[in-house]
Order: C-alpha cells, then sequence, then structure tokens
C-alpha cells in the first residue's frame, strides 16, 4: 500500500548507479561537512542533492570549466544554455575570461531544474535541463569525488620532497595519488585563514582531509572552483608535510558587487532562458557598449515578462536588512541569500523552488530570480508489478478526480499537495502503490511534470478465514465449550469497468460446527460517480442483502433481576441507499429498506413475547410483544434517511469540532400491521478545545470538553426492536445494554472532560440519560416489565491507554461503582 | 371459570331473619332509588390471605368459592353470581395480588382478561384490620390496581377490614385503633393511586369491618356483629348501596381500559407533518451548516497561495 511518508512521495528518482552515488555522497557530506545548508525535512534535502547531482555531471563540468573560451561549442544542452556573466567572475586563475569588460549583468547561480530525474535516466539525464550555472558548480566537485571514492583505494603515495616547502600545484607529479592531510582557506583580501568550518566555503570544495587525490583532481577541483563565480581569483598550494601527505591552502578572492538596498523576487519559471550573444573578441568598444546596452535591455525586458512569486513580504524584508547590514554584495552573501529563499520555499513545501540566478548585480537592486515549479504536465501512469507501464484498468477521470487542482498544470508545485493526492488516491482503495513524482519538464525551462505511478490491486479476489472465537456463557466469562471454530468466505469483484464500482460478498460463520445456527450472509454493490465521473456531484448507490443477529437489549432484567431469557433478534433483508459526501466526514444518505424481523429464544424457536423467570421458578411468558404483528415475525419496508455534519479534524491527535447526525426511519405502512411510523434520532456532540495550543508533531495536545446529547424519538407503531434502549457503554456507562429502560422516546446528555497526560488523556465525564417518561408507551412496557429504573445517571473518571479505555464509573442509580473496560470512543 | 350460570340466592336463607330482612330492605331501596337497577357486581380484591373469598361466602351466605386458609389460592378469578327477587349479585372473588414480594403482574392479567366486557360497581379492597403497618408493598397493588382500572374506581370502592373482632394492641382502645388504621389504609391508597389530596377527601373511601370468623359474636337475633355491636353483614351492604348511589358512574372494563390507550395510534396521524418538520426543519438546516462549514474551513496555507489569496503575506 501507499506510505505517506514524505521520503516515499519523492522515492523514485535515485536508481541504479545514480542512487549507489547519491546515496555514498550524502553520506560523506554528513560526515565531513558542516551543518546542512537548510534544516529541511530529509525529503527535501534528498531531493536537493539529488536534483543537482542530476545537472552537476561530470561531464558537464568538465566541458564546461575545461574550455575557457567565451563561446564554448554546445556538446549538450547545459552549453547551449550558457548564459553571459559577471566577466569580473571569470577573471579568475583557470577560467579564462576572455572579455575583462565591466558590464556584465547577473550571477548565474545554475539552473539545475530542481527535481530528480526518472529512474534510470540520472546518469544522463545531464543533458536533460540542469543549467550549467555556477552554483551547480558548487556542489559538483562533491560528485567527482564521490565517484573517485568509488574507485579508489586507501593507498597513496608519499610527495617526496622535502618537509615545509610550498609547491604549485602545476608543480604536483601527475603520476602521484596524493593524500591531503589539511585543507586550510585564506582569504587574501582580508589576509588571514577562513576559521570555522561554518563558512559556506567549505561546502563548495570538495576536497576532504585525508582523501587522496590526483593531480589532475586537484587542477579539476580548481577549475570548478574558479568557474563558480564566487571567486574573483582562487588558487590551491600544497605544503609538504613531513610525513608524506599534502598540507593543501584554497588562497582566494571573493567576488563582489557594488552594495544594493533592493531585493525583488522573480519568477521565471516557463521563461525562455535568454540567449547569450556570441561576444565577437574584434568587436570594437562601440559595438561592445552596443551589446552591453542590449543585454542590460533585455533583462529588464525579462524582468518585467516574469511572474510575481510567492515569496511572501516579510521574507523579502528580512532579505533586504541582509542586503543593508552587509553593505557591499559579496558571493557568500548571495549564497546566505539563496539559503534563506530557498528555505522558505522548502519548508512551505514548494519541494521543486530553486533560486537559479541572481541578476542586476551591480545595482541597487539584487534580482533573485527563482524557478518556483510550475506544473506544465500531468502524467498519471499504471505499472504492473514489474515496474513496466501497462495500460490500466482505472478510467482516468477517477483518479483526476481525487487529484487537488493544486497538482493541475498551471499551477506551483506544493509537496502537500502531492500528499493530498497520495491520500485521495489511497482511499479510493484500488491501489496497492501510489507515487507521486515531480520530474523536471525537459520541454520547458523549469517546468515540473507530475508524475503519479500506481500499481492496481488485483481486481477479483476470494478469501477464506478461519478463526476459534470464545463466547461469553451465561455469567458473561467463557467456558471451555463456548470455543467454537468460526470462518469467514468472501470474495470480492473490485473495481468493475474502471469505475471503482464493486461487488462484495461475504458468509460468516461463527460456528462451523453448526453452521445454521448463525450464518451471517453479506452481499453488496457499490457504485459510485451515479452523476457521471465528470460531475463534481459525489453520490454513491449501494444495494446490499444483508442478515443480522443481534441480542435485544429491551429483553434485559434491571438491577436485582434475575437473568432475564435473551431475545434475539434475526434481520433479513433488502437495503438500497444514495450517499451523498459533501466533504469527507459530512454525508447525507437516503435510500430504502425491506427486511424480515424473526424474534428467537434461547433454543432459537420463535417466539412472540418476552419472558421473565418468576420467583417460583417458572417462566412468565406474558412479557411484552417481541414483534409489531405479535406472531414473532414482521416484515417490513421504510424509509430510511441519514445527514452527518462532521467538521471535526484532530488537532495534535485530538478531536476537535463538530458532529451533528440527524437519522430517520420513516415508515411507508407497508409490511405486517401496516407499520407506520416516524423514528428520529438527533445526536448532537461538542468537542471544544480549551486552550490554544501550538499545532504540529509532538506537541502536546489540548485539553478539551466533550459536550453530547442524543435525542430519539418515535411515533406511531413500535415494535420493540425498534424501541430505544438506555444504559450501555454508548449511551449512559456504568450500566449494562438496556439495564435502564427500553422507551418511545429517549434523551441522553453527556459531559467529558479530556485531559491530556503524556500522549495519551485522561478524561472525567458524567451522563444522564431518561426514558422522559414514555416508557409506557412502549407495547407490553419493557422497561416496566423486566423492572427497570428508566433514568439514570453515571459519573466517573477514566484514561485512555492506546486503543483501550479504562474507565471506573459510579452507578448513580445504586451507587456503586465498577472498572469498565472498553474498546473505541464514546463519542 | 366461574359458573355462568346465575343460581337463585338460597344462601340468604341461611342468614338470622332480621339480617334477612336489612338485606331485603336495603336491596329494594337501592331498586327504588337507582332506576333500573337489577343488578349489582362487586369486584374482590387484595393481598393474599387476608380473607377475601372468606368475605364473599359470607356475604353469600353459602361456601360458594373455597378458601385455602395455609397456601395460596388458584390463579383464576371467580364470580358467583346470585338472583333474588328480580335482583342478581355478582361477586367477583380475585386471587391474591402479591406473589413474592412482587405484585403478581400475570395474576393481574389474568383479572383483566376475566373481566373484559363486565362492568364493575363496586370495587372491595380488602385487608387485615390486624395489620399494624403499611409499606411500599400495599402502595404497589393499590399503584396496580389503579394502572389497571383508572383513578375512578377509587370513588366505586369500599375498604374492608377483616379480623374485625381482635384486641388491639395494649393501651389503645379499639376505635382508636380502628380510626387509625383506616387513615393509615386511606393514606396509602391515596399514595398509590396519586389522586390529590382534596380531591380525596372530597369522596372519602368508607372503610367497613367484617369477622367472617365462625366465632364471631352475635346478637340476640343471632346477627354477626362486631365489638361495637353492628351486624356487620347489613352494614356492609349498606355501605355498598351507598357507593352505588353516590353518582359516580360504574367502570366498564372493555379493551381498551385493559390494554390503555395504544402508544402506537397516538400522534400517527401528525406523521406526515412531523415528516415535513423534519425535513425542512433539521435536514435543511444540518445541509445548510454543512455548506457553511465547507466555505468556513481554513485552507492551509499552500492552497491559499494558490488561489491568489494570500496577497504575499505569508
Amino acid at each position: 500500500m501507499a506510505l505517506y511518508a514524505p521520503a516515499q512521495l519523492l522515492s523514485a528518482p535515485i536508481g541504479g548507479a545514480a542512487s549507489l552515488s547519491g546515496r555514498r555522497r550524502r553520506r560523506h557530506s554528513a560526515q565531513t561537512r558542516g551543518p546542512k545548508p537548510y534544516p529541511s525535512p530529509t525529503v527535501n534535502a534528498r531531493n536537493h542533492e539529488t536534483l543537482i547531482s542530476f545537472s552537476s555531471v561530470p561531464s558537464s563540468v568538465s566541458a564546461q570549466a575545461g574550455d575557457s573560451k567565451p563561446d564554448p561549442s554546445p556538446p549538450s544542452l547545459e552549453t547551449r544554455r550558457a548564459k553571459p556573466r559577471n566577466r569580473k567572475t571569470l577573471i579568475s586563475a583557470a577560467a579564462a575570461a576572455t572579455a575583462a569588460a565591466t558590464g556584465a549583468f547577473f550571477l548565474n547561480l545554475g539552473s539545475p531544474p530542481p527535481p530528480p530525474p526518472p529512474p534510470g535516466g540520472g546518469g544522463g539525464g545531464g543533458g536533460g535541463g540542469g543549467g550549467e550555472g555556477f552554483w551547480s558548480r558548487i556542489f559538483s566537485p562533491l560528485m567527482a569525488n564521490a565517484r573517485d571514492e568509488e574507485g579508489g583505494s586507501a593507498e597513496w603515495d608519499s610527495h617526496g620532497l622535502p618537509a615545509n616547502i610550498v609547491v604549485q600545484l602545476n608543480k604536483l607529479s601527475g603520476l602521484k595519488r596524493y593524500k591531503i592531510s589539511e585543507i586550510l582557506f585564506f582569504d587574501r583580501r582580508r589576509g588571514s585563514l577562513v576559521a570555522g568550518t561554518e563558512d559556506s566555503f567549505f561546502e563548495m570544495v570538495s576536497l576532504r582531509p585525508n582523501g587522496v587525490y590526483t593531480k589532475a583532481q586537484l587542477q579539476k577541483e580548481l577549475e570548478t572552483l574558479a568557474s563558480c563565480g564566487m571567486f574573483e581569483k582562487v588558487d590551491l598550494e600544497g605544503k609538504t608535510k613531513p610525513d608524506g601527505t599534502l598540507a593543501l591552502t584554497v588562497s582566494f578572492t571573493e567576488s563582489t558587487w557594488q552594495s544594493a538596498d533592493a531585493f525583488r523576487c522573480i519568477n521565471v519559471g516557463l521563461m525562455q532562458q535568454t540567449k547569450q550573444m556570441d561576444l565577437d573578441p574584434d568587436m570594437t568598444d562601440r559595438e561592445k557598449l552596443e551589446y552591453f546596452r542590449s543585454q542590460e535591455r533585455d533583462y529588464r525586458r525579462r524582468i518585467e515578462r516574469s511572474r510575481p512569486c510567492l515569496l511572501p513580504v516579510p521574507v523579502q524584508r528580512e532579505v533586504m536588512q541582509m542586503l543593508r547590514e552587509q553593505g557591499k554584495v559579496s558571493a557568500r552573501l548571495l549564497q546566505r541569500i539563496r539559503d534563506r529563499v530557498q528555505k522558505w520555499y522548502h519548508d512551505e513545501g514548494y519541494a521543486c523552488a530553486q533560486v537559479v540566478n541572481f541578476g542586476n548585480l551591480n545595482t541597487r537592486e539584487v534580482v533573485c530570480e527563482v524557478v518556483e515549479g510550475d506544473i506544465t504536465q500531468l502524467v498519471i501512469q499504471f505499472q504492473d508489478k514489474l515496474g513496466n507501464v501497462v495500460e490500466g484498468n482505472t478510467q482516468l477521470p477517477v483518479i483526476r478526480r481525487e487529484l487537488p487542482k493544486q497538482l493541475r498544470p498551471g499551477h506551483v508545485f506544493n509537496i502537500e499537495a502531492g500528499k493530498q493526492a497520495l491520500r485521495n488516491i489511497n482511499s479510493l482503495a484500488l491501489f496497492s502503490n501510489i507515487e507521486v513524482n515531480p520530474r523536471p519538464d525537459e520541454k520547458s525551462e523549469g517546468g515540473i511534470i507530475v508524475e503519479i505511478k500506481l500499481k492496481e490491486l488485483e481486481q477479483k479476489s476470494a478469501e477464506v478465514s478461519t478463526e476459534w472465537s470464545i463466547v461469553p456463557g451465561r455469567n458473561g466469562r467463557p467456558t471451555l465449550a463456548s470455543i467454537q471454530p468460526g470462518g469467514t468466505v468472501s470474495f470480492e469483484h473490485r473495481n468493475i469497468k474502471g469505475l471503482n464500482r464493486s461487488i462484495l460478498g461475504s458468509v460468516t460463520s461463527s460456528n462451523l460446527l453448526n453452521p445454521q445456527d448463525d450464518l451471517s450472509f453479506k452481499l453488496d454493490y457499490v457504485h459510485p460517480y451515479l452523476d457521471g465521473v465528470y460531475n463534481p456531484r459525489n453520490r454513491t448507490f449501494r444495494a446490499s442483502c444483508f442478515n443480522s443477529r443481534k441480542l435485544s437489549p429491551v429483553f434485559t432484567g434491571g438491577p436485582g433481576v434475575d437473568e432475564v431469557p435473551p431475545v434475539w433478534i434475526d434481520r433479513v433483508g433488502f437495503k438500497t441507499n444514495i450517499t451523498e459526501s459533501f466533504t469527507r466526514q459530512s454525508k447525507f444518505t437516503y435510500g430504502l429498506v425491506m427486511e424480515e424481523i424473526i424474534t428467537r429464544d434461547e433454543t432459537s424457536s420463535i417466539c412472540t413475547h418476552g419472558s421473565r423467570a418468576l420467583p417460583s421458578g417458572g417462566l412468565s411468558m406474558d412479557g411484552p410483544p417481541t414483534t409489531l404483528s405479535g406472531t414473532g415475525t414482521d416484515r417490513m419496508a421504510f424509509a430510511q434517511a441519514n445527514i452527518t455534519r462532521d467538521n471535526t479534524k484532530f488537532v495534535n491527535g485530538t478531536v476537535v469540532g463538530e458532529r451533528d447526525v440527524f437519522q430517520l426511519d420513516q415508515g411507508l405502512g407497508i409490511g405486517s400491521n401496516f407499520p407506520f411510523f416516524n423514528r428520529h434520532q438527533l445526536t448532537l456532540t461538542r468537542f471544544i478545545q480549551l486552550k490554544k495550543v501550538e499545532e504540529g508533531a509532538n506537541k502536546p495536545p489540548p485539553p478539551v470538553l466533550v459536550l453530547h446529547g442524543h435525542y430519539g424519538g418515535c411515533v406511531g407503531d413500535l415494535p420493540s426492536y425498534d424501541a430505544f434502549t438506555l444504559g450501555g457503554p454508548y449511551s449512559v456507562r456504568g450500566y449494562n445494554m438496556g439495564e435502564l429502560g427500553a422507551c418511545r422516546n429517549i434523551l441522553e446528555l453527556a459531559g467529558e472532560l479530556r485531559i491530556p497526560v503524556r500522549n495519551t488523556h485522561v478524561y472525567l465525564f458524567a451522563e444522564h440519560g431518561t426514558d422522559l417518561g414514555s416508557s409506557k408507551d412502549v407495547k407490553g412496557n419493557p422497561t416496566e416489565f423486566f423492572r427497570r429504573a428508566g433514568q439514570g445517571s453515571s459519573y466517573g473518571v477514566g484514561a485512555k491507554l492506546g486503543l483501550v479505555r479504562a474507565e471506573y464509573a459510579v452507578d448513580h442509580n445504586s451507587g456503586t461503582g465498577a472498572v469498565f473496560f472498553r474498546f473505541g470512543e464514546r463519542f | 371459570m366461574s359458573s355462568p350460570l346465575t343460581r337463585d340466592w338460597v344462601g340468604i336463607q341461611q342468614f338470622p331473619a332480621a339480617t334477612q330482612n336489612k338485606l331485603l330492605e336495603i336491596l329494594g331501596k337501592l331498586k327504588e332509588e337507582v332506576h333500573n337497577v337489577s343488578t349489582m357486581t362487586i369486584l374482590v380484591m387484595g393481598k393474599g390471605g387476608v380473607g377475601k373469598s372468606s368475605t364473599v361466602n359470607s356475604i353469600l351466605g353459602e361456601r360458594a368459592v373455597t378458601v385455602s386458609t395455609f397456601q395460596s389460592e388458584g390463579l383464576r378469578p371467580m364470580m358467583c353470581s346470585r338472583s333474588r327477587a328480580g335482583f342478581t349479585l355478582n361477586i367477583i372473588d380475585t386471587p391474591g395480588l402479591v406473589e413474592g414480594g412482587y405484585v403478581n403482574d400475570q395474576a393481574l392479567e389474568i383479572i383483566k382478561r376475566f373481566l373484559l366486557n363486565k362492568t364493575i360497581d363496586v370495587l372491595l379492597y380488602v385487608d387485615r384490620l390486624d395489620v399494624y403497618r403499611m409499606d411500599a408493598l400495599d402502595r404497589l397493588v393499590i399503584k396496580a390496581i389503579t394502572d389497571t382500572f383508572g383513578k375512578a374506581i377509587w370513588r366505586r370502592s369500599l375498604v374492608v377490614l377483616t379480623h374485625a373482632q381482635l384486641s388491639p394492641p395494649d393501651g389503645l382502645n379499639y376505635d382508636d385503633f380502628f380510626a387509625k388504621r383506616s387513615e393509615a389504609l386511606r393514606k396509602c391508597i391515596r399514595l398509590g393511586a396519586r389522586i390529590k389530596k382534596q380531591e380525596f377527601q372530597e369522596s372519602n373511601i368508607p372503610v367497613v369491618l367484617v369477622e367472617n370468623s365462625g366465632r364471631c359474636r352475635t346478637n340476640d337475633s343471632a346477627e354477626k356483629i362486631l365489638p361495637d355491636g353492628t351486624p356487620w353483614i347489613p352494614n356492609l351492604v349498606r355501605e355498598i348501596t351507598l357507593i352505588i348511589s353516590n353518582g359516580s358512574m360504574p367502570i366498564v372494563v372493555d379493551q381498551k381500559l385493559i390494554e390503555g390507550p395504544n402508544p402506537n395510534n397516538r400522534g400517527k396521524l401528525f406523521i406526515p407533518l412531523i415528516l415535513a418538520f423534519q425535513y425542512f426543519f433539521v435536514i435543511r438546516r444540518i445541509q445548510r451548516a454543512i455548506k457553511d462549514d465547507i466555505a468556513k474551513e481554513s485552507k492551509p496555507l499552500w492552497e491559499l497561495r494558490d488561489l491568489g489569496l494570500a496577497d504575499r503575506k505569508f
């Protein structure tokens, strides 16, 4: 079945070799890197890293960094999208910037299309759409390193030089494998070593102390650093150590731009990246000026065309504050801004949002270009057991109507919407596995394709199960003879015609030795989308045949009355109804019921009247009639309606809200003795939160006051089996089922105060139930016949222990208390 | 089953001449006062072993019903009908109403069915004079009778206290004891039948003493007399006739009285109205509340942003 864990949601992307390296990389980073760039949940982190690996395939790195030509030939997609960048950044050592012009506009931060590639496509996905921006480069060395590690061994060669001499990188031997025992960062501008590992530079350097590297690798690292845009100038120097290892010093000059005091964030998703016009080295100054002007113009147009982003004003203000405090805009500051903006997006569930660029540098306003993850396409895919894409049986509109509209093209992908889609689809109970994956759209810049992968459950299934049951004996205690073998045979045909229609049948007997004693069967047909699968109105048609056998609580003795001979109510019938769902919990059901009711005594023979043991030991058989007809068998048809309004929700695991239920049985005058009646019940429950609490996982739940009222009444023919019974765990606690009476009108009031303790709660309750003097209006007055009080109160305390409620309830009629264990909730 | 036949009242001849004369005089007077009264039905009820059957026998002057001294009698009521000079006297003897500390519903049920389609002129509620205390059980018996026949039965009833020939407990004079005992019994009836105090005082239930024992003292004309010297049989019959002529209606026992009003039929006509009310004022209302809920539902921030409602505030 589907998992709700966010990790699952974004599971697929890492597969095969890509996944291996990805994982290793992660581990590596966990060990050596300082704090994570942002303390976001693993999903994000994982997603983030995966997507970075996506765009930072080593080949692209080398291709990019290797050719310092202004116009790199386009071997892959990335190169095609090379952008004009601040030349200042490119002046740095290896990455040659031919034109040392000053008129550059923006710093490309790399535009890796955020979402991870599809499984299997990870390795080659580099061409997919990864921008070759500097930022991606920041992470790319990690990748390279990870790869190196894969093949590398712990063996290394001594530098073979005298100790304590400084060696330039190009002086190192290309054949040796050097061990780097120490990495130092030297800021040339400040003239000091950078202390502390939190510095954002550390995450850019993929070299790790005690790693073993070749000269080529070190050179590649240097090229990467040089081309990342963070540094104006960067250099690597080795210092020999007596033990044969090298201490590496990264000396750098950070890139800076003129100070800015305004910040703007724009959404550049789905926009064409500006194409770089080649800067001809033979251009005259005038031409160059013209060229930069046109670029400036283009960029202004780009800002104008961009859509507003979701970033809220408070965060923007925060960034502005960062800019103002800093003075000069430095690469490190931009990195911090990027982290802050991305953190907000990722915290809010925009898992595919990425900062791709900072533009307009060297002006008063810093422009942050964000790809928020606009959905361009929604793909629904069915898979067989082996994961092959197959044509599904389920019709697509059935799935589409479960998807929140935030997943449709044109909206920004949010992980919460994905989770909701997952939940909704899961509630269809048609699929064994559900995945919702965002995937970068290769055809559209920064676009996201939401891919929903479904594994369908077997359409037909049959099941046989057996069990031993222990039936409570006479005194409510199980006896040896009461252990019975039972079993169920069921079959199910799901998803007929791909429209989620289903037929379900089951036959159950709790006593296989004597199955005719109680054989219960059930046959259900469910037909959803009665108004058409495209109609937003959600009505479901249901038809079912059923039978049931229940002990009637009407024929129960009051306190101090000897065991009352039980009366079993057997019902066999046919039921059809239509349920209209308004929300997940609120619904309106209406339909018809036709049933035959047979009342039986202990020996399974039909009985017509309740009986009572006489003091003389005999049985008085003149109790209340069990049926309307008086023959022990009633047949009737009636209409049934039920409307439920439920807006309860969980606040830190506790139910809060309101629930109203109105149930109506309307006799139609069809059946034995032409039953015509109106039987109605109204139940109102309020869960009142008594204290405001912060919502979130592991936060304590609030104390809750539960108020509950239940009124029931019947006008017209009322057979005893339809009389309301008072007492019992769902009526008035502290009494047995029906111990207080059976009546025509009923009123129950209850209050419960729930106080959270640790991760569960204790509660106090008080309840009262009364027959409103209507017991005498039930034929035969079963309340009086069995000497019941007709009303009663109880109060007590309890504690919730997992699923079980343990409570001590005092029965107010007799004043005695008892401890009860119950399953489930009272309300 | 009691004999449906109406036999000639021969037992009357067993009475001493004085008693006979008085009886005939009383009955004749009744016939004169109340028009076309030719039958009189007396229902005798009470707990077990208080002397109901003996009283019946005493009135009729013969062993019409068997008296079982040491065991509870059968569960069947007995009707003895005797006619004399065009006047029919029906006396219905019933089994004791108490069984094992509870009111015997079954017995009551049988009595009810037995009385179906009969008219009760007078109820004789029989108890013993020599019981000193009233308890909850008495009240339950009274309640059971009231529930069966309605409150009106008490306007047609007479309390009969048997074993009248007793010596009251020490220091109490016979009349005082009798007064106290009857007062206690009346109060019990009032509470058991839930009759309002005022209403009850208006129709004060008469209390009559009876002594069925063969050792009952007699006066000069061989009439059985009470300790105060009154011959009790004519006295009892006179009280009975007084009740008949007190203006209240005799109790007609029919199906309706036995079963009470059929609660299943009550309000049936209003069901369509109730249904309409429920649809318009309950179901519709809840539907509206659901709509409000949907409108008010707090959407998560990402949904609001998507709808463009966030206004970049969060």
